[in-house]
């Protein structure tokens, strides 16, 4: 067992954790936020993936001890104070949503490179969501949400 | 060197368990507390986009805003049987249902609006927007939350049921009339090769599909992309490496599955012409949307380089060594004492 | 007619609780007090089995491994009923369900699952249909190989090649594929204040579910409770019992809740595939490029089990004609087992195979009349009122000429073809 500190949407925490354990298992099973998902435990999916110090990363990748001294975003961080945040706002408006279990990771990712790149091209945004692997919306509105977000983003920056 | 070529793929598909199978939708409607009616139908949610579009469907006849309606369709104990959420048969057989359903519940609001109006007849009564009134006098008119108030939560109820018409197959000559409606669409694909590595770029996709009617045009939009992406797939890459029984492939770092970097902007072309049996016209389509792209890859590959890929996936390996024979890849002799009998 | 909801781009309902991450899915749900299950599979293709679960049930923390001793009515399956629950005697695939560990922890089912003993007695196994339609093949089931052929006996066939100009005639071949659906299969069961089995899981069909899972522990239906929670894609891959049994059975059992997750690779072996398809094509037309005839022999791998395989085949043989109007026909389309994982429904449940014969059985037919694929189409293709190859009369809603259209005025398919000459 370790002891990890760790920083999750803002919020401070103090754990004793596994050293077997995932940082998804940690998010998931201990912190109860299970927006993250596991849909593959390699790497290749990105169904889990979260923003740790402002990078994104397969969190089924990443050893729960390795996140110590850490800030990490998830899906559930983004709402504030009952408001979607931008992106979310995008994704329902343009109906980039079917399923839904790659939704929050794809999100993660979109902010990501948004955060890097405020105004990126379709093809970027095809290579910034290329490690999320969808089945069912083919990706093209996908990119639509994110090319929106773009323009929810601006505005709420004017 | 890179080629380029253009290929078509058309299709028809049945929609429906099919031939005279009883393929059978059900659902319940009731009005609640609050007002808000609740549709009860076991129509799963797959991502497909049902809860909304059969929600569409009940707000429509009901004249209500969807927000006025409840949808339950996750709980055996509380829905009645819809069927399954597959063969393309949600929005034509549970849609179908909902309405008849909407249909008798609101014959038996005006029923009921008769009596607590003190009415001689239901001539002239209107279900709208929570209300029942005489359309040509309209200070008689009651609420649903009035009616509710009365009778109770969930007592006015009302079912509908619909079964899809088909006639069984002949088992010696196939003659019959095996499913209901069909759905068809046109797929056009220009892609263009890379003769060294054998590696296939689709560049432009023109896509139209029947629906019948679009009930929620976006939503059909997503299948269409979906569709193709995994037709794509089909087509040039997945493949579960299967030897002797064993999938090789069992994990997405092997199994590869379409990336945002392997899809395109595909161009959407929604035809509607109603089917008269469907709820507004409205056929299915989650299945339709994969059919013709494959096909169509397949013939433009062929426009693009002369060989004809018969057996999937094509591969770069396949293709590559097709091209070099200049040989069709995957044509064999399939004589069989089995098939001679 | 004026709609004031059907054909708006309505929000999805669902769309709010998917973006937050508070859409549940299976994997998503906890329950204090839950133990978990894991499930042994088969590593042989086909062999007859003895298995020895004495020394995993001693492991600290296991609670009951589940073997076909333990179900009350063992068969299943959409049409047939030919899966088992846990397999008694013989296994047919690599990935049949044996048994099914349930303890406090994963880790400690894992463990459990390595100290099962299966004795296998390996049988010939039979991957090939073409191999597996001969007599002397090896039987994957009593009943013979050949588990469903489908015919049609349409017009006079041998007319309709004399009278053609042009005949082409090849052998296409599909192979196997995953739904790969984002999430992984996943359930929880408990038993819910009034007393009610209750399984909640990511289904197609949760009615049937509860059918089955009634029939295997030979309960009445009222006392299963289905629960669908979100579901992370389907396409055909949920409509075959999984883990619901599996789960329905433990908390019948064992009274507590219990919880299982696939992972990745788990998914690949554990439900159903498309099937592979071998498809002989004959297509004939007269000078001018109308269909004459077209006899179509359809094989089916269905894997080691019938799952949906009569209806797949059944489908595939309806369309194989394409939507063209034929007036010759001769089909046979047969589902056949092997050893090879079962296949199902997956999304076009046979109609997506046989266009990759169909489409280009017409292209190669254009090209030997000197036509272009467009004007081929555009003669043969299904219209108001055309006759389907199983005698159906197409009375309504048949829009192709103008799907088509649509396409080719985007694309130049024309000018390319004067181009070409």
């Amino acid at each position: 067992m370790k002891d990890i500190k760790l920083n999750v949407n803002g919020k401070d925490y103090t754990l004793n954790v596994d050293e077997n354990i995932k940082l998804l298992g940690l998010l998931r099973d201990e912190l109860g936020l299970t927006g993250a998902k596991e849909g593959c435990g390699e790497g290749e999916c990105g169904a889990c993936t979260v923003i740790m110090d402002g990078e994104t990363v397969n969190s089924c990748l990443v050893m729960a001890f390795q996140a110590d001294g850490s800030n990490i975003l998830t899906i559930e961080g983004l709402e504030q104070n009952g408001e979607l945040h931008p992106i979310q706002q995008a994704f329902i408006d343009v109906g980039a949503v079917q399923c839904g279990y790659c939704t929050p990771g794809m999100i993660m990712s979109v902010k990501a490179l948004l955060d890097k790149n405020t105004n990126p091209t379709r093809e970027e945004i095809r290579e910034g969501i290329s490690g999320n692997l969808c089945r069912c919306t083919g990706y093209n509105k996908i990119v639509d949400a994110a090319e929106l977000s773009i323009k929810y983003l601006e505005e709420g920056r004017r | 060197m890179k080629k380029r070529g253009k290929g078509i793929g058309i299709s028809f598909y049945g929609t429906g368990y099919g031939n005279g199978f009883p393929d059978v939708s059900k659902a319940k409607l009731r009005l609640h507390d609050n007002g808000k009616i609740g549709i009860y139908v076991g129509a799963t949610e797959v991502g497909q986009g049902a809860k909304t579009a059969l929600l569409q469907i009940g707000a429509e006849i009901l004249n209500l805003s969807t927000e006025n309606l409840l949808f339950i369709s996750e709980d055996t104990s509380l829905m009645p049987d819809s069927g399954t959420a597959a063969a393309s048969r949600q929005t034509y057989n549970t849609g179908n249902a909902i309405k008849i359903a909407c249909e008798n519940f609101k014959d038996k609001l005006i029923e009921i609006s008769k009596e607590e109006l003190g009415l001689n007849s239901t001539h002239g009564l209107m279900v709208e927007k929570g209300e029942i009134y005489l359309e040509f006098f309209l200070q008689k008119r009651i609420s649903f939350k009035e009616l509710v108030n009365k009778y109770g939560d969930g007592t006015i109820e009302a079912e509908g049921e619909f079964i899809a018409q088909t006639v069984e197959m002949d088992p010696e000559t196939g003659q019959g009339a095996p499913y209901w409606p069909y759905t068809f669409n046109a797929c056009g694909v220009e892609l263009e090769v890379d003769t060294l590595t054998g590696r296939v770029e689709i560049l432009n996709v023109r896509f139209a599909q029947d629906v019948g009617r679009a009930v929620n045009p976006r939503l059909v939009e997503g299948q269409m992309d979906g569709g193709f992406a995994m037709a794509l797939g089909y087509a040039l890459f997945e493949d579960l490496n299967l030897v002797k029984g064993q999938i090789k492939s069992n994990k997405f770092s092997r199994y590869l599955i379409p990336t945002a970097m392997d899809m395109i902007d595909v161009e959407k072309i929604l035809i509607e012409d109603p089917e008269p049996t469907a709820p507004y016209g409205a056929k299915g389509i989650g299945e339709p949307v994969m059919i013709p792209v494959a096909p169509a890859i397949l013939n433009a590959i062929y426009d693009a380089t002369g060989v004809r890929i018969l057996e999937l996936p094509v591969t770069p390996e396949r293709l590559r060594k097709a091209m070099d024979t200049k040989k069709n890849e995957g044509n064999f002799n399939m004589e069989l004492n089995a098939l001679k009998r | 007619m004026r709609l004031d909801v059907v054909g708006k781009n309505l929000i999805r309902v669902d769309a709010y609780s998917k973006v937050t991450g508070k859409a549940l899915y299976p994997q998503d749900i906890y329950i204090d007090g839950m133990a978990y299950g894991k499930t042994l599979r088969s590593e042989k293709p086909h062999a007859y089995i003895k298995v020895d679960t004495r020394e995993a049930e001693k492991l600290e923390g296991i609670i009951k491994i589940f073997t076909y001793k333990d179900v009350p009515k063992n068969s299943h399956g959409v049409v047939f009923k030919d899966h088992e629950v846990f397999c008694e005697k013989k296994v047919r695939r690599i990935g049949d369900p044996i048994a099914f560990v349930v303890g406090e922890s994963e880790r400690v089912c894992e463990l459990a699952l390595k100290k099962i003993v299966v004795h296998y007695d390996e049988l010939e196994g039979v991957f090939d249909p073409l191999l597996a339609m001969d007599e002397n093949s090896p039987k994957v089931h009593e009943s013979g190989n050949i588990m469903y052929h489908y015919k049609i006996r349409k017009g006079n066939i041998k007319e309709g090649f004399k009278n053609s100009h042009a005949i082409v005639e090849n052998t296409y071949k599909t192979h196997m594929v995953d739904h790969a659906f984002l999430q992984p299969e996943a359930g929880v069961s408990f038993i819910d204040d009034k007393g009610r089995i209750t399984i909640m899981v990511a289904t197609q069909y949760p009615h049937y579910d509860r059918e089955e899972v009634a029939a295997n522990l030979n309960l009445p239906q009222d006392q299963i409770r289905i629960i669908n929670t979100n579901v992370g894609g389907a396409f055909g891959g949920r409509e075959d019992i999984s883990l619901q049994t599996h789960l329905a059975l433990a908390v019948y059992t064992l009274k507590i809740p219990v919880k299982v997750i696939y992972s990745r690779e788990e998914s690949f072996i554990a439900h159903s595939k498309r099937h592979s398809m071998i498809m002989k094509c004959k297509t004939g037309a007269d000078k001018d490029g109308k269909l004459l005839a077209m006899k179509a022999v359809i094989i089916g791998d269905t894997g080691a089990y019938a799952s949906w395989g009569t209806n797949v085949l059944r489908k595939a043989g309806v369309h194989i004609t394409g939507p063209y109007y034929i007036p010759n026909v001769v089909v046979d389309s047969y589902a056949v087992y092997t050893n090879n994982p079962f296949a199902g429904a997956m999304r076009g449940f046979g109609v997506t195979q046989v266009p990759i014969a169909h489409e280009q059985q017409m292209d190669i037919l254009a090209e030997e009349l000197g036509m272009d694929p467009v004007s081929i189409r555009m003669i043969n293709m299904f219209g108001k009122g055309s006759v389907t190859a199983t005698g159906q009369v197409l009375t309504e809603s048949v829009p192709l000429e103008e799907c088509l259209e649509k396409v080719v005025e985007g694309m130049d398919f024309y000018h390319r073809e004067e181009e070409a000459k």
